[in-house]
């Protein structure tokens, strides 16, 4: 009782313990035996189990931000392939459990693409097709034709079985719950806005945030230009104008990653970060921005002089330093989210960080093949 | 948005059926499909996790744990062909004198259902009289 007792929450895993037996009982009717096998029953159950464990992570999880895309395609693949493996357990025929089956792989390659995982998806398919086509061979070729079997319409200990597996994922669920309680932090339990801090993609840098450094890139781009430090006749713009620009430049940049000035203040991300977060990726992009923050002090030294006066400063090298600023802040830009080239990255990461584990799996896999060989190879005479 | 937590239970549900599943049928193809479903729920564990962190080393997992399943399958397959072979049936009780020392063995009390006899082919009852042959068909035969 000490596990309830924890939980801050004790409706809730009520609630889980309900599905969980319920799932149990609804297997326990559908899975195959020669008597007593229910299937109205065991799929009302189950559907009743479906429906209070969805309310308990709707309630538990609940939805951040209002995105109905994500949100409806979420709910169908994670449907599909939850009831199209609840079809593959229980179903008899073992030809029928193999489509099945080939379901739950199109609903996981779906969850993968939301997931933005592209190659995975495609790489998933094409293997899992080969897969179940081999399946289904073995299901034609050694499969009685017709008729019960021992196989197929008997199960071992069904009710122990399902009770088993689902407390087992009672307790996933359970763990999982109490894990959410201790990342979030305890001050902002409370108000309403606390389920933002673990949405996917990790949120170490807000809309906010991400827009003022895509403007402070574009404008970036201009300071780094030759007419800026060019006459101003010529230019087209007055000294006015391209102050007004730098102290734009200079103000967003403060807001967002902070100031050095003799003691370091912080900048929006900073703040945000340090409570909350203490993953390798925030510590990344917290590295980036005080980069940013350093790099910074390249318009007001060395640029700002220039807009009075072009020999008062080196105007090649404070360009070099405003290109060289413009591609931190794109790359700080750029951060929590996963490169858009999903299979080059894939490749570069498996052949560069991972490529003792890629000669490792081949020769699993020659190892397997030469295994299969000898194992089905048939010696002498046959019986 | 869907928070990296709705992965993870959906994930640990399709885990737990497969467990259920392998637990429990005695087919030994379905138990292989039921451990590949629970590999899949794996698999979407470190999808979750790689987009969580923002780097693509769970999608590398992932490609590792597609490669160690078709050795799984390779293996498996050809067992099931020699099982097959020696028992003449799928079914894995058949292999259960494999069992620890001590364990009494399981038996299967309840009869199966009896297979339900095929309907009889159907018989077209005579209508009118047989017609009488005619001289050229007489011939003929």
């Amino acid at each position: 009782m000490t596990l309830v007792a924890a939980s801050p929450n004790p409706p809730a895993a009520g609630q889980l313990a309900l599905a969980v037996l319920l799932a149990a009982v609804g297997f326990f009717l559908l899975l195959p035996k020669p008597r007593g096998r229910s299937v109205a029953g065991g799929t009302a159950a189950v559907l009743a189990a479906a429906a209070v464990l969805g309310a308990w992570a709707h309630q538990r999880f609940g939805e951040p931000a209002p995105d109905w895309v994500g949100k409806l395609l979420f709910i169908l693949f994670s449907t599909g392939a939850v009831g199209f493996g609840t079809v593959l357990v229980v179903q008899r025929n073992p030809a029928r459990g193999a489509i099945a089956f080939a379901f739950v792989i199109l609903s996981t390659c779906g969850l993968f693409l939301l997931l933005a995982a592209p190659f995975l998806m495609a790489a998933t398919i094409i293997i899992y097709a080969g897969a179940i086509i081999v399946t289904f061979l073995f299901v034609l070729m050694l499969s009685a034709a017709g008729g019960p079997s021992d196989e197929n319409d008997r199960t071992r200990e069904p009710l122990l079985g399902s009770l088993a597996g689902f407390a087992f994922v009672g307790l996933i669920l359970f763990t999982l719950s109490q894990t959410q309680d201790s990342v979030t932090p305890a001050a902002a339990a409370d108000s309403a806005d606390w389920k933002r801090l673990s949405p996917l993609p990790a949120p170490v840098l807000t809309p906010e945030e991400r827009h003022t450094l895509a403007e402070v890139a574009g404008k970036l781009d201009e300071v780094g230009r030759d007419s800026f430090y060019g006459d101003p006749a010529v230019a087209g713009t007055t000294r006015q104008e391209r102050m007004t620009l730098l102290t734009g430049i200079e103000q967003a940049l403060e807001d967002v990653v902070g100031k050095e000035q003799g003691t370091v203040r912080p900048g929006s991300i900073e703040s945000r970060l340090a409570g909350y977060r203490s993953d390798l990726q925030a510590r990344a992009v917290l590295e980036r921005a005080a980069a940013v923050r350093r790099l910074s002090d390249v318009l007001e030294k060395k640029v700002e002089p220039m807009v009075g006066d072009r020999a008062a400063g080196r105007p090649a090298e404070a360009q070099a330093e405003v290109r060289k600023l413009r591609d931190e802040v794109l790359l700080l830009h750029g951060a929590g989210d996963l490169p858009a080239r999903n299979v080059g990255n894939l490749g570069l990461l498996l052949y560069a960080d991972h490529l003792l584990a890629v000669e490792l799996a081949g020769t699993l896999l020659l190892v397997a093949t030469i295994g299969a060989v000898a194992i089905a190879h048939r010696k002498g005479a046959p019986r | 948005m869907i928070t990296v937590w709705h992965y993870l239970v959906v994930a640990a549900v399709l885990f737990g059926i497969g467990l259920v599943g392998f637990l429990t049928r005695r087919n030994m193809i379905t138990m292989f499909l039921c451990a590949e479903m629970m590999l899949q729920g794996v698999a979407i564990n470190f999808a979750a996790f790689a987009r969580y962190h923002g780097n693509l080393h769970g999608q590398v997992f992932v490609l590792f744990i597609v490669a160690v399943a078709a050795c799984e399958a390779g293996i498996a397959l050809a067992l099931f062909l020699m099982l097959y072979r020696r028992a003449k049936t799928l079914d894995v009780s058949s292999w259960q004198e494999l069992r620890e020392v001590g364990v009494p063995p399981t038996v299967d009390t309840e009869s199966l259902p009896p297979v339900p006899a095929e309907p009889a082919d159907p018989q077209l009852s005579p209508a009118g009289r047989k017609p009488a042959p005619t001289a050229e068909e007489t011939v003929r035969v």
